[in-house]
């Protein structure tokens, strides 16, 4: 006879899905398409989820696992300049300004297992197992402890699939994904066992790849591979399924659905135009480059004005902040609020494109807020704000389809009484369930 | 920087010495403190006299670990290369020390035998040399070592890279030249996915 003995603390599962909307979620589970979600549905709640800005994974998901804002855990993008400079640092792991919520559970003595978590490469020590995820390059520097390489080798676990050739070849994407999830689903299975966990997370990026391809084809039905895109959506579904019941498996029926999460880490929507703001800031006299294309922000002419970093970022030329910056604090202060102006006014097409223009004050605190950009826009829907410097045109296409939002990621969970779920509060519910 | 044990674990021949010096020769170069205890060096002096039953070998493992406890605790870095072909005795010396690092230095027999320098496989395995580990001795692997080289699969700079790196991602070495930037190829990797994704 076997006997179960209780833990004192609860286990936690999360599974994070990449990009995937709250609508879409509420969509499947409503149309039949997510079978075992409707499940989910009827024993937990399935909120709409507000993320951190920029809507990017790379700022998300440090606001997930630290629960913190930008101000405080000072990730403002994918990219950031470079201290006293106009070259570009890209962001790694190392740049996070304060601790996880796994740093807390390791000084309670709490083990965790991460896998594909974006924002974590390299690798760094953490109670337990780490596989890096997005933008993770070299395996051997996205392990933790790093005696798991030769078994995720062994496995040909692959941390992304090829972007560059899967944006236009589609079939090659499919095929791709399904590798990666089955890859992932082997992983989950090799760390379920090897230590006695704490907190478990995986999170797929699969899915923010195929949007961003492939939008339009997941909410067209008429799109020749909407099949295939639903498809993918039901190996999600089932991903989850396996999840649940390997969890759950050996405990009571009246057990189910507690302490196992949800979440994805922004929403997304079909691109009706991108709009280069970096080409609006020269239509409207605030930006000048040294050559013609630019194909870095660097090469900008120093007298210019303000320029903008990837997605949605202003900067202002400022003197304490660029090493030939042209404005001090009060006339930095005066030329924020003329761009604010003049960008809500922004059209396409008679619709305005922006919703909002902050100042990092109004949405970011803490130590880190001197390092937040000037100004940070959110468009509506449909609007993908780039911040490319060699576009000429404000607005135009691509062959991306869609594009991210900030108030469509969702949360499950079975507590029914959470307030509208924030990004920055999940830790905390974690670290609470395990004093 | 406080001391710690490196305790390479492993049948004969496969690779413990050979990596232990290497490491040595890295934290020397770092300007640590490092003293190697080479299973077969210490057999001729600290052991000596001890043979190769059961209770002789552990002894002998003790007797390693005590000395790497000392090191240890005046922040050396002991490094132990010895087959401790006992859990038990590992973990009983892990115990002792506390800052312990496990390397299991793990090879199939055949390419042991392969490699065999002395012969001593081949003769182990025709019954002419009695006890001889992982022939007609047992060798009990770690269940959980903080890292695991797999020498008949991977160089010896890979295996290298791997205790260094794990050295530093604990926290026990000060990282080398382990940059908190990305290097220029993995930038240009990088970059590449950012803009297929259309995030720059």
């Amino acid at each position: 006879m076997i006997f179960r003995f209780k833990r004192k603390n609860p286990k936690i599962f999360v599974l994070g899905l990449d990009g995937v909307p709250y609508s879409l979620v509420k969509k499947f589970s409503e149309d039949g398409s997510w079978r075992f979600f409707e499940r989910l549905m009827k024993n937990g709640a399935l909120q709409q989820m507000e993320v951190t800005l920029p809507e990017v994974s790379a700022v998300s998901w440090p606001s997930f696992m630290t629960g913190k804002n930008p101000g405080e855990h000072g990730i403002y993008g994918f990219t950031e300049f470079k201290e006293n400079s106009y070259e570009l640092h890209y962001n790694n792991f190392n740049d996070l300004r304060c601790s996880t919520f796994w740093d807390i559970l390791a000084e309670r003595k709490k083990q965790c297992i991460i896998i594909n978590q974006p924002g974590t490469y390299p690798a760094k020590a953490v109670p337990g197992i780490l596989v890096s995820g997005f933008v993770a390059v070299e395996l051997a520097k996205a392990v933790f402890p790093l005696r798991y390489l030769a078994p995720l080798r062994r496995m040909n676990y692959q941390i992304d699939i090829d972007t560059h050739r899967c944006r236009t070849d589609h079939n090659r994407m499919f095929r791709e994904l399904e590798d990666t999830l089955q890859v992932r689903q082997k992983a989950l299975e090799f760390f379920w066992e090897e230590i006695d966990w704490d907190y478990l997370e995986i999170v797929k990026t699969g899915t923010d790849r195929l949007q961003h391809y492939l939008f339009d084809a997941v909410i067209d039905e008429y799109h020749p591979m909407h099949l295939d895109c639903i498809a993918y959506y039901i190996k999600i579904e089932r991903f989850i399924k396996n999840c649940w019941e390997r969890f759950y498996k050996g405990q009571s029926q009246d057990q189910e659905g507690e302490n196992f999460y949800l979440l994805s880490d922004h929403g997304f929507c079909l691109i009706k135009r991108e709009v280069y703001l970096n080409a609006w800031l020269r239509k409207n006299g605030y930006l000048e480059f040294e050559k013609e294309p630019p194909e870095e922000i660097s090469e900008l002419k120093k007298t210019s004005k303000a320029f903008c970093l990837d997605p949605s970022r202003i900067y202002l030329h400022r003197k304490d902040r660029f090493p030939e910056g042209i404005f001090n604090d009060a006339q930095a202060l005066t030329l924020r609020n003329e761009l604010k102006e003049k960008l809500l006014e922004l059209e396409f097409e008679g619709e305005k494109v922006l919703r909002a223009v902050y100042f990092p004050e109004e949405i970011y605190s803490g130590a880190e807020l001197k390092n937040a950009p000037d100004l940070i826009l959110v468009s509506k829907p449909g609007f993908d704000l780039k911040g490319s410097p060699a576009k000429k045109d404000i607005f135009t296409n691509t062959d991306l389809k869609g594009m991210h939002t900030f108030d469509d990621a969702f949360f499950w969970a079975k507590e029914r009484n959470l307030e509208k779920a924030k990004i920055t509060e999940l830790a905390r519910i974690f670290l609470e369930k395990i004093s | 920087m406080k001391g710690f044990t490196l305790w390479f674990t492993g049948l004969s021949g496969s690779g413990k010495s050979t990596l232990a010096h290497k490491i040595e020769e890295i934290l020397l170069e770092r300007g640590v403190k490092v003293e190697v205890l080479d299973g077969d060096v210490v057999r001729q002096n600290l052991s000596k006299g001890l043979g190769y039953s059961k209770e002789d070998r552990d002894t002998n493992i003790r007797r390693i670990g005590w000395v790497c406890h000392l090191l240890s605790r005046n922040d050396v870095v002991a490094i132990a290369s010895a087959i401790s072909p006992y859990k038990e005795i590992r973990e009983e010396n892990r115990r002792l020390i506390g800052r312990f690092v496990e390397v299991y230095c793990k090879a199939g027999i055949e390419a042991l035998k392969q490699r065999d320098p002395k012969g001593l496989y081949e003769k182990a395995l025709k019954g002419e040399i009695q006890n001889f580990t992982g022939v007609n001795d047992p060798y009990e692997p770690p269940d959980n070592p903080e890292i695991i080289c797999e020498t008949d699969k991977e160089s010896i700079e890979e295996s290298v890279e791997k205790i260094i790196r794990t050295l530093e991602l604990m926290g026990y070495i000060p990282a080398g030249d382990l940059s908190e930037d990305y290097s220029p190829e993995e930038e240009q990797k990088i970059k590449k996915r950012l803009k297929d994704l259309g995030y720059i």
